[in-house]
């Protein structure tokens, strides 16, 4: 599938360099410019969609008095916070205590490297097409609880250390019908390479009135979609699964010692996990960038799609109670897993048959 | 869940027994008589306390200890225990122990109603009466640190205090309960998010469960009773309820002020007045328990939940139509003894209309609840089955109100113990038989709607009432002095259960010991009962649906 030009090589060719330095410096570019996309979404989802969004689901007005529509508030929120004092407690263990902030954002950008994020213009935004893509995404992701555990034991807080038990039970419960689920997929599409699972989603499933439905995977099998959706939900830790930070419970979890610029980067990194999980999402369920219109403005598509994820995780977030730790595990390890095992292989039989 | 007509007294099924057949009894054990104004009293020795009251549960059906206030004489301390049966509340004896004045010991009553464990406390605390056969008579709103008992007679006031942070274990240090188990101790509060106000819940955790819950009281503690006892009945009294229960309950709380106040001296209220007080004190009841709704969707949704500013909407309704009544928004002031301070507002047509659409759009806004919260299987899931707690233990602990009646005891003293305009108008008591956390919610959710009847029917009355007879006050002397030696304790349906006040006169115009029974004192301490065994997120929600507030816990 090497056909498409991927990101770097466009830039070193776009800059007339070759070999080893048009890989770096291509390589480098390309991670840039795709890391300040990202880091720009969560710029505008943290300090101002979240508060817009969730104001206009519980009838309030929320930031109108900083610039236009209160957009002006990203760059105050992000100077206020960045110049509150970082407050390190006595007795927490540096350097993992340091370390477990930067991990968390780290490793959900990270996966956004093999994400095929459409094509802009000339410009097909995706960094590397690896032939394990898939695994790479979720394994990339799954470093994320490892930092959880970190801030967890490092902050020398009962509640935090509360907060990063749950974070390793919870995910440890929802990661393996994540990847079952995905897995599903994998064997529809015949391959784990990310643009190759976009690619397989672009045929015609049915016409209706002249208006084509694609093989989106959320179309060809809608309960493995609602699976996997409700497994990325926990998986990034949202309501109804935010039990790692529960407020009201055991007051921010693994965060609460951390503040200042930690505090910001746990929030930047959640905030890049909700995308990654809407991108994983749009990539295998939902077709990846397609959409109406040329494949140049595939890009915009893909946006379109992981802001619905986005709008979908606080919806949830203001409509949904919690559920109790032990139900978590339980509706995990007694329900999903099982039912992603049956649509494993209820798939397997399915595709085998019918290819 | 049916409200008795009023003219079939509750007391067919409980046979009332008069005073001196209390006594034949008590036999030997009473030693003198002391009535108060509401219930006839026994004196009995210090060293008799739990026979007495055990006789008293058990052959004479006194199953609800209200209260235990704690004073000191001249001559003596004394402990009195207000009793009462949650079948009939109108039912009521005291039992008066006195104490050596040099060496004030009791016999503790805890071992035969469970709630008299804080109540003790809380006098050995205040009073410095020592409670023998007390499981933990150690302070309970002061610092461990306190010298002397501040509502005691000797007590130096200009002394100062200086309440050090003791050596507290180190709060990350390791924690076994015993040699084999591998606990952990936790301070849930006194800052936190879900603990509703100031108070600490020393927590011991075996991993996520709670093995043991203790709630640490007393960080609001403002000397309400104190501060009452400096005041004049007439005028100075009044404004500190406000500050008691201050999620909405207001008028609710100066409501048991008044009506204390009221019987003590003697003052009758026009029945004008009665609606008025009526109405507003149960648009305070909608407003607490909105509140309450709130909250609790806080602590089991999340704090981003839509449902949290959908009850504060609501409630800022009812919060718009008080301030339009009483001029004020929280701390009302709005009561005076025999009657309010003022009319309804003008022009009045204006309020009536107000108040209807809020009472129209109010089944609406319950719907939504009932579609956004109860209906929904997580919050089912959540709590249902969680939080036990059985009628017979809350009937130990004393607890009232929403708490008692999810717990499935049919107890309102709006009905049973009848005041103001209630035995006139077409209400519901409501009782749920869940004993868990939703249940307690549900109650709450479906008093609103009886509330609005009540209010409904209030404004009716008030919209013919002719105007040559609108008396918002009855004649009361500009100073009040009731009678020495007269004792009265009288309570009121307040928001979170029963609130009730003991006002002892000693012929000033000033009490001689104001004690305040706080439904939320009570109810608090049932939730080492609910919590243990359950998981950290149950304790919450146990906590939240106890709907305390620590003013009022405090005092």
């Amino acid at each position: 599938m090497g056909t498409v030009q991927l990101f770097p090589q466009f830039v070193s060719e776009t800059l007339g360099l070759s070999g080893v330095l048009g890989d770096v410096v291509g390589s480098l570019v390309a991670a840039a410019v795709v890391g300040n996309i990202v880091l720009a979404f969560t710029g505008v989802a943290g300090p101002w969609a979240k508060r817009k969004i969730t104001a206009a689901f519980t009838d309030r007005i929320a930031v109108n008095r900083v610039g236009p529509f209160g957009l002006l508030i990203i760059p105050a929120s992000a100077v206020q916070l960045l110049a509150k004092e970082l407050i390190v407690p006595e007795g927490v263990d540096r350097p993992t205590w340091d370390l477990a902030p930067i991990v968390l954002p780290a490793s959900a950008l990270l996966g956004f490297a093999v994400i095929p994020m459409g094509r802009l213009g000339p410009v097909n935004l995706q960094i590397a097409d690896p032939e394990v893509g898939l695994a790479l995404v979720f394994a990339f992701a799954s470093i994320a609880s490892v930092s959880l555990v970190m801030a967890g034991y490092a902050s020398n807080n009962k509640y935090s250390m509360l907060g990063g038990l749950r974070a390793v039970a919870q995910n440890l419960a929802y990661e393996i019908p994540l990847i079952v689920t995905a897995m599903s997929v994998v064997i529809f599409a015949g391959t784990l390479q990310t643009s190759g699972i976009a690619a397989a989603q672009a045929d015609v499933l049915f016409s209706v009135g002249g208006f084509d439905v694609p093989t989106w995977y959320a179309f060809v099998n809608p309960f493995a979609f609602v699976l996997f959706l409700t497994a990325n939900m926990a998986e990034i830790g949202r309501n109804p699964f935010d039990i790692p930070e529960a407020p009201t419970e055991i007051v921010a979890g693994y965060q609460t010692e951390y503040s200042s610029a930690y505090f910001v980067l746990f929030y930047l990194g959640e905030f890049v996990h909700i995308f990654l999980g809407g991108a994983i999402l749009a990539l295998t369920f939902l077709g990846g960038a397609a959409g109406p219109g040329p494949e140049s403005i595939g890009f915009l598509w893909f946006v379109v799609k992981i802001w619905g994820f986005f709008l979908f995780t606080q919806w949830a977030r203001s409509a949904l109670p919690r559920v109790r730790i032990d139900q978590l595990i339980e509706i995990g390890w007694k329900g999903m897993l099982v039912l992603s095992f049956a649509n494993l292989v209820l798939t397997a039989v399915i595709v085998g048959v019918i290819a | 869940m049916s409200l008795e007509a009023p003219d079939t007294p509750e007391t067919d099924d409980v046979p009332e027994r008069t005073p001196d057949e209390l006594e034949a009894l008590l036999g030997d054990l009473v030693v003198d008589r002391d009535d108060h104004l509401n219930a006839p009293g026994f004196v009995i020795r210090p060293d008799t306390v739990q026979e007495t009251l055990s006789r008293l549960k058990s052959a004479a059906g006194y199953d609800h200890l209200s209260l235990v206030t704690a004073q000191e004489y001249e001559n003596r301390y004394e402990s009195i225990y207000h009793l009462k049966k949650f079948d009939d509340p109108t039912q009521e004896v005291s039992v008066v122990v006195p104490a050596d004045k040099d060496r004030p010991v009791s016999e503790s009553g805890e071992a035969v109603f469970r709630t008299a464990d804080w109540h003790e406390r809380e006098a050995y605390d205040l009073i410095g009466i020592e409670y023998d056969d007390h499981p933990d008579l150690r302070r309970i709103l002061l610092p461990e640190t306190w010298q002397g008992h501040p509502l005691s007679m000797d007590y130096d006031r200009d002394r100062p205090q200086i309440a050090t942070l003791p050596a507290h274990a180190n709060p990350l240090e390791e924690h076994h309960l015993d040699a084999e188990s591998d606990t952990m101790f936790l301070n849930i509060g006194p800052h936190h998010p879900a603990t509703h106000g100031v108070l600490h819940l020393k927590t011991i955790l075996d991993g996520e469960q709670v093995i043991d819950v203790e709630p640490d009281i007393g960080y609001l503690h403002r000397c309400e009773e104190q501060m009452a006892q400096s005041g004049t009945y007439r005028h100075q009294i009044m404004p500190y309820p406000d500050r008691w229960d201050w999620g909405g309950g207001g008028l609710l709380n100066e409501w048991a002020y008044a009506r204390a106040a009221e019987d003590l001296a003697d003052i009758e209220v026009p029945e004008y007045a009665q609606v008025i007080r009526t109405m507003g004190a149960e648009m305070c009841r909608i407003a607490a328990h909105m509140l309450a709704l709130a909250t609790f969707a806080l602590d089991v949704n999340g704090d981003f939940t839509a449902t949290f500013m959908y009850a504060i909407n609501d409630r800022e309704r009812v919060q718009n139509l008080l301030e339009d009544l009483t001029g004020q928004r929280l701390m009302f002031n709005y009561f005076r003894l025999g009657g309010v301070v003022w009319d309804l507002p003008e022009p009045r047509e204006e309020f009536f209309s107000k108040t209807r659409d809020f009472l129209d759009q109010l089944p609406g806004s319950v719907e939504e609840y009932h579609d956004l919260v109860t209906a929904n299987e997580i919050f089912q899931m959540r709590t249902i089955d969680t939080g036990i707690l059985p009628p017979e233990v809350a009937k130990e602990y004393g607890a009232t109100g929403p708490v008692v009646r999810g717990s499935g005891v049919d107890y309102d003293l709006r009905r049973d113990d009848p005041y103001g305009y209630y035995d006139e108008l077409d209400w519901d008591v409501v009782t749920e038989d869940g004993c868990d956390n939703y249940s307690r919610l549900l109650v709450r959710m479906r008093e609103v709607e009886e509330s609005a009847k009540i209010i409904e029917q209030c404004v009716d009355l008030l919209e013919d009432w002719p105007e040559d007879e609108r008396t918002i006050q009855a004649n009361v002397p500009r100073t009040l002095r009731p009678d020495d030696d007269t004792e009265i304790y009288r309570a009121v349906e307040a928001a979170k259960g029963e609130l009730g006040i003991y006002i002892r006169a000693d012929g000033t115009d000033k009490p001689a010991r104001f004690k305040i029974r706080s439904p939320c004192f009570s109810n608090l301490q049932t939730l080492p009962e609910m919590a243990n065994g359950e998981y950290i997120p149950d304790v919450i929600a146990a906590l939240g649906s106890l709907d305390i507030v620590l003013g009022e816990v405090d005092r």
